[in-house]
């Protein structure tokens, strides 16, 4: 081994590598971990027992054992993940194999592409803050070997001073850089990644599965002032029919050219929408979105959804009214809202009729409805009981407690044996505010179920029920704790879990949440739109031009790099020199002036016969300042008394 | 005490030199650095007598070669005698081990007899026949040239020039003093009966305290914006080298003692400057003064930190 890998050099590339890989555990197959992990232990232990290090013919093995692995782990062909488990394993072997300097640049460079692969699968700010730590550990150990010392602390330092260095270049490069659509490979297997969220079937299940999960669905933020809570109604998918049990998604997608135009009325809130990784191709819009980005379009169920493909984070700037008209009803969604699984039984017809359902007056009947709801003992609950068969019916009758879904779908149907045509939304409510970024945060836990009723004069009418039960669901940020402690409503557990840190931490979650979503929003969902957009603001508006703007900026930025390392350095002046200065200025002035080249002993002699009555002065003006500026150690007090000195002139 | 000493041996001296009190000034602070002294000028200005005058003072065994063009490397640094009864060579040490020597004429000699000598003021020890003996201590050269112009000189190279610590020139007496020297005892006479003023270990001592004389960071600026003048500018084909700076400092370090400081000023600088950078830098000029006073004129004593200086 050469001289220049000294123990704690390769302690330090060892422990990058393996804190480079350690990210990828998740998406490698287990045989694979272990397998590098091995390599990496082994080789670690090869730094104080180099004999146990494997000869030739075991890395050949273990080799053949590599290859076998990743042929058996990967047979469905090449993908992010089989390109991903070629590097690792290459440099888990390479690590067996360090010997030349050439050595440790191939697996220098081999973890600076695995630490690059891990952007395939995630790609938020704190895994980005991680990779460039870990990378910078990595350079500090390539600088520890090039310059041959063992001194890790101090090649730290200068690997940290390097990437800051280099970070303004990495952001011109990245706001200038032609931006590529990446191969289709690189794009696969996305799906699996990306979040749950709502689901193309409503079942009575499966909005309180979503209301555990913290996981961030989107964030919005207003142009302008955030719409009261209870406007807060995010639209997703519109569930139309039904078999009694799940609720299906319309069909029907062709109706939209027969639909009445759509009239808004009332204030505009204007918004940025930053959506996560969807598995669908939905966009989550408030209720009702007017205006929208180009790469939207607006279905026949009054849901956006996106041209492209689903499964990257996405970012859109939209328009939406709270107020709205969709008028009249086309035949096809008439039929297909009044639908109804069976006949309904003699309890709900008995329901309905009680309720004032069968009266023609639309109002009535929901209003009634919902004071049914609020009369008779219903409760709002995370955790209903099992209502396998005619969940309607069980709900209404004997349980009497569900979540919202529960209540949108029996609303809905009890509208619709009224023959008034009703439909389910689904989509999220309201979202915690991030006073630190000054946006909403919609998670998983606020998906949310409510229903649609069309009413002559109206429209399409939103209608939550679950308000009659649980008001604080939609109205205001509950005391959560309070409520859980009584037990009495079990509301989104994730403000749960939020409010029962303490109050600095939640300040500090809310914090982190703001810099996520500027990384999201500046860095990940940077588009080739936004780049033009940008580079027109630059004047740019082709490729050519940005690639010059590209050279250009380059050129420049080094040209002030330079005239920084190139400028003079101006030594501090010594203080002695700016007091004899003085000195000489009132000589000058008596018309004795100081030759550039004349010493302070020539100077004074000069004077001397010049000025005679002075002459004790000017010697001991001159002997101080010999003293300061040419003898050892320079008193401050001789400082003082030069000043003095001088003044007396 | 030492300024005492130095000040009587400096009077003594001036009594048997009239009216060179610079250059004798220049030639003892040149013993004092350890360096060797060049005297160059017409025969006849009391150059033999100024190098004998300071062995005498300084209690030195003093050895005067005459240089000829016939003379050889043996003649100045001794041979091996075949010692018929012993049955054996013995070595017989040549006129260069004494203290003092005065090199007369030294560009009379061939190259081959002038490098023999150089090389012992250099390496302060002789090598014959496979055998080194070390030459005394304190050992100090002082050589006479003749002007080059004169017929039957070898001129010295610029390398074996650079041995010497100075070169001055003594010219020719004012008219005060040619008249004092006319009017006055032999120069003989009076070499004769001048006493020891300083002994050789004060001599050591001097020469040991000159090492100690201090010099300030300004004043090293100072002494590299000569230097580095001297390589810049178009006045010199060839600026000093740094041994001459090093010479430099050292001469002036040994004008500063002279002159009773334990600091190097910049005076002190420019005093030795002639002496000690005329003969190194090749000018068009002819004497050293000429030669340096570009320097003098053009690199600042109290700015120079306004002078731009590179990264450190």
């Amino acid at each position: 081994m050469d001289n220049h890998l000294k123990p704690p050099v390769l302690l330090l590339l060892l422990s990058s590598i393996g804190l480079i890989t350690l990210p990828h555990i998740g998406h490698l197959p287990w045989a694979l971990s272990v397998l590098f992990f091995g390599l990496l232990l082994w080789r670690l232990l090869g730094i104080w027992r180099p004999r146990y290090l494997p000869n030739g013919r075991v890395v050949f093995a273990l080799t053949l054992l590599g290859i076998g692995l990743l042929y058996k782990q990967h047979t469905e062909g090449w993908g992010k993940d089989a390109g991903t488990a070629v590097f690792v394993a290459a440099l888990g072997l390479k690590l067996l194999e360090l010997n030349k300097k050439r050595d440790v640049y191939l697996v220098s460079y081999l973890a600076f592409i695995v630490a690059g692969s891990q952007f395939l699968y995630q790609l938020n700010f704190a895994m980005a803050a991680y990779s460039l730590l870990v990378c910078c550990m990595l350079l500090a150990a390539m600088i520890a070997i090039n310059s041959g010392q063992p001194q890790t602390k101090a090649a730290l330092r200068t690997a940290a001073a390097i990437t800051m260095q280099a970070l303004p270049m990495a952001a011109i490069i990245f706001a200038l850089f032609p931006r590529v659509q990446p191969p289709t490979w690189l794009q696969m297997n996305n799906r699996n990644q990306a979040q749950s969220g709502l689901s193309e079937t409503l079942e009575p299940g499966s909005i309180n599965r979503l209301a555990l999960s913290p996981q961030l669905a989107f964030r919005v933020k207003f142009n302008g002032e955030l719409p009261p809570k209870n406007q807060l109604y995010w639209r997703g998918p519109v569930f139309s029919y039904t078999d009694g049990t799940v609720w299906h998604m319309s069909q029907n997608d062709d109706v939209i050219h027969y639909q009445d135009k759509l009239t808004f009325s009332g204030k505009a809130h204007q918004y940025n929408l930053l959506l996560e990784p969807q598995s669908r191709n939905w966009v989550y819009a408030l209720d009702m979105p007017a205006r929208f980005d180009a790469s939207l379009q607006r279905n026949g169920n009054y849901q956006l959804t996106s041209l492209v493909k689903p499964g990257e984070a996405a970012a859109y700037s939209l328009v939406s009214y709270p107020q709205y008209n969709t008028g009249y009803i086309t035949k096809t969604e008439y039929r297909e809202n009044l639908q109804l699984p069976d006949e309904p039984s003699e309890r709900i017809v008995n329901l309905v009729k009680h309720l004032h359902g069968f009266e023609g007056k639309p109002e009535l009947f929901i209003q009634q409805l919902l004071d049914y709801f609020r009369g008779q003992h219903f409760s709002y609950s995370l955790q209903p009981p099992l209502m396998e068969n005619s969940p309607v019916e069980t709900f209404l009758f004997d349980a009497r407690s569900g979540f919202c879904n529960h209540y949108a779908t029996a609303f809905v149907y009890l509208m619709r044996v009224a023959d008034i045509p009703a439909r389910v939304v689904g989509g999220y409510q309201g979202g915690e505010f991030n006073a630190v970024g000054q946006f909403l945060e919609i998670r998983q836990a606020n998906a949310h179920a409510w229903a649609e009723v069309w009413l002559e004069g109206k429209g399409w009418t939103r209608v939550d029920p679950t308000t009659a039960i649980a008001p604080d669901r939609v109205e205001q940020d509950i005391n959560v704790e309070m409520q859980a402690k009584t037990g009495a409503v079990s509301l989104t557990p994730i403000e749960t879990h939020q409010r029962a840190g303490v109050f600095g931490l939640k300040q500090a979650a809310q914090l982190w949440n703001s810099l996520d979503y500027h990384w999201q929003h500046w860095i990940v969902s940077y588009s080739r739109e936004n780049q033009s957009s940008l580079l027109a603001v630059l004047g740019i508006d082709s490729l050519l031009g940005s690639v010059i703007g590209i050279v250009a900026s380059m050129g420049l930025a080094m040209l002030l790099l330079a005239g920084w390392l190139l400028r003079t350095r101006h030594k501090p002046e010594d203080p002695s020199v700016i007091l004899y200065r003085q000195f000489c200025k009132k000589m000058a002035k008596a018309g004795l002036v100081i030759r550039p080249s004349e010493g302070a002993n020539d100077f004074a002699v000069r004077v001397k016969t010049q000025k005679p009555e002075i002459a004790d002065l000017i010697d001991e003006i001159t002997r101080i300042f010999v003293r300061l500026r040419y003898h050892r150690s320079p008193s401050r007090h001789d400082l003082k008394l030069l000043k003095k000195r001088i003044n007396v002139l | 005490m030492m300024d005492n000493t130095l000040n009587n041996l400096l009077a003594a001296a001036n009594q048997v030199i009239l009216g060179k009190d610079r250059q004798i000034r220049l030639a003892v602070c040149c013993l004092l650095a350890k360096g060797h002294l060049l005297i160059e000028d017409v025969p006849g200005v009391g150059k033999t007598t100024l190098s004998h005058t300071l062995a005498k003072l300084f209690g030195l065994d003093y050895q005067r070669i005459q240089f000829t063009s016939d003379i050889l490397p043996a003649d100045i640094i001794g041979s091996s005698v075949f010692v018929a009864d012993r049955q054996q060579f013995k070595f017989h040490p040549g006129p260069i081990f004494k203290q003092m020597i005065l090199a007369d004429e030294i560009n009379r000699a061939t190259p081959k007899a002038q490098s023999a000598l150089l090389e012992a003021m250099e390496e302060k020890q002789v090598t014959v026949d496979g055998h080194t003996y070390p030459l005394p201590e304190p050992f100090f050269v002082i050589a006479t040239q003749n002007p080059s112009c004169h017929v039957g000189t070898f001129p010295l190279p610029e390398s074996q020039l650079d041995r010497f610590l100075m070169r001055i020139e003594l010219g020719y007496p004012d008219h005060r003093a040619e008249r004092e020297l006319l009017d006055g005892r032999s120069r003989h006479e009076l070499l004769n009966d001048l006493p020891v003023q300083v002994s050789v270990e004060q001599l050591q001592a001097l020469q040991l305290a000159v090492n100690s004389v201090y010099a300030s960071t300004a004043l090293l600026d100072y002494l590299q914006a000569i230097i580095a003048f001297t390589r810049q500018a178009d006045h010199y084909h060839c600026g000093l080298s740094p041994r001459a700076g090093l010479a430099l400092l050292t001469a002036a370090k040994a004008w500063a003692l002279m002159a009773g400081r334990d600091a190097v000023i910049p005076e002190d600088v420019q005093a030795v400057l002639a002496a000690v950078a005329g003969h190194r830098i090749r000018s068009g000029a002819g004497d050293s003064e000429a030669i340096v006073a570009p320097i003098l004129t053009h690199v600042t004593v109290h700015e120079f930190q306004k002078v731009q200086h590179g990264q450190h």
